[in-house]
């Protein structure tokens, strides 16, 4: 994880001084290269948080609640860096800092509603409970991620479509496109570690719940 | 004739913007050394 983050130093310089800069926009185009990979890599968050709810309610497995804990926190914090570098681009490129049309509002929705799961895991004291409550938020959260992916085509917006998942492949020159590949390869890396670590706090606390109920 | 503008100057919201994820992400990372280490101390002992 410490060298995913001296990664993302690397590719920050790279961004900067490597990377040719938008004749249009200028350098604020340059926050793509943080603002995407963090969507990404906060999306597949929830992907999981989705998955790992799913197979909890099917298999009971505690792990799979513990990792779907460890990865909402995650995505969460990924959110907020989309969140905030998303308004520093808007402001110089559309002359704002917030518009409420369909992606942003769904996706400040999406950090709402993964803030009220990490929320109602802390109110519930009976761990099964717990688990079967916020799998349920955790299934219905992922569910709002392809919508949110979709809604550049649904609705009319004035945030930019994809450049990259759209059916006629990527339209980036060779230059851009391999930064930004590189801020996936990079925020997906510290996701994976930030989430493992997450996941293993999430081991020791239950184990100290266990031992404390085992002693009174 | 077709004249081509320079790019504007607006390198300050590309900076703030780095800081930003950057000062987000070492946070998050601490917090998560500093519960897993603390945690692993009340366990272990």
């Amino acid at each position: 994880m410490v060298l995913a983050l001296l990664a993302l130093a690397a590719h920050y310089v790279r961004a900067i001084q490597y990377t040719p800069v938008e004749a249009t926009q200028g350098m604020a185009q340059k926050i793509f290269y943080v603002h995407v990979p963090a969507a990404w890599s906060a999306f597949l968050a929830y992907g999981i948080v989705g998955l790992c709810s799913a197979l909890f309610l099917w298999l009971h497995d505690r792990r799979l609640d513990l990792f779907a804990e460890a990865s909402a926190e995650v995505g969460t914090v990924l959110t907020f860096i989309v969140l905030t570098t998303g308004p520093l681009w808007g402001k110089p490129i559309w002359g704002t800092w917030w518009q409420w049309e369909v992606r942003l509002t769904s996706t400040l929705f999406l950090f709402f509603l993964f803030v009220g799961y990490l929320t109602l895991r802390r109110s519930v004291y009976d761990p099964l409970e717990r688990a079967r409550y916020s799998a349920v938020v955790g299934i219905l959260g992922a569910m709002l991620v392809p919508f949110i992916h979709l809604s550049v085509w649904m609705f009319r917006t004035i945030h930019p479509k994809p450049i990259i998942l759209k059916p006629d492949g990527p339209s980036l020159p060779g230059s851009m496109l391999s930064t930004l590949l590189e801020g996936f390869a990079i925020f997906t890396v510290l996701y994976l570690g930030m989430v493992m670590v997450r996941y293993g706090i999430g081991r020791l606390q239950e184990e100290k719940e266990a031992r404390h109920a085992a002693a009174s | 004739m077709l004249l081509r503008a320079e790019p504007p100057a607006n390198g300050q919201y590309m900076v703030a913007a780095y800081v930003l994820v950057a000062v987000v992400l070492v946070l998050y990372v601490t917090t998560l050394f500093v519960r897993a280490r603390g945690l692993v101390k009340e366990v272990v002992e």
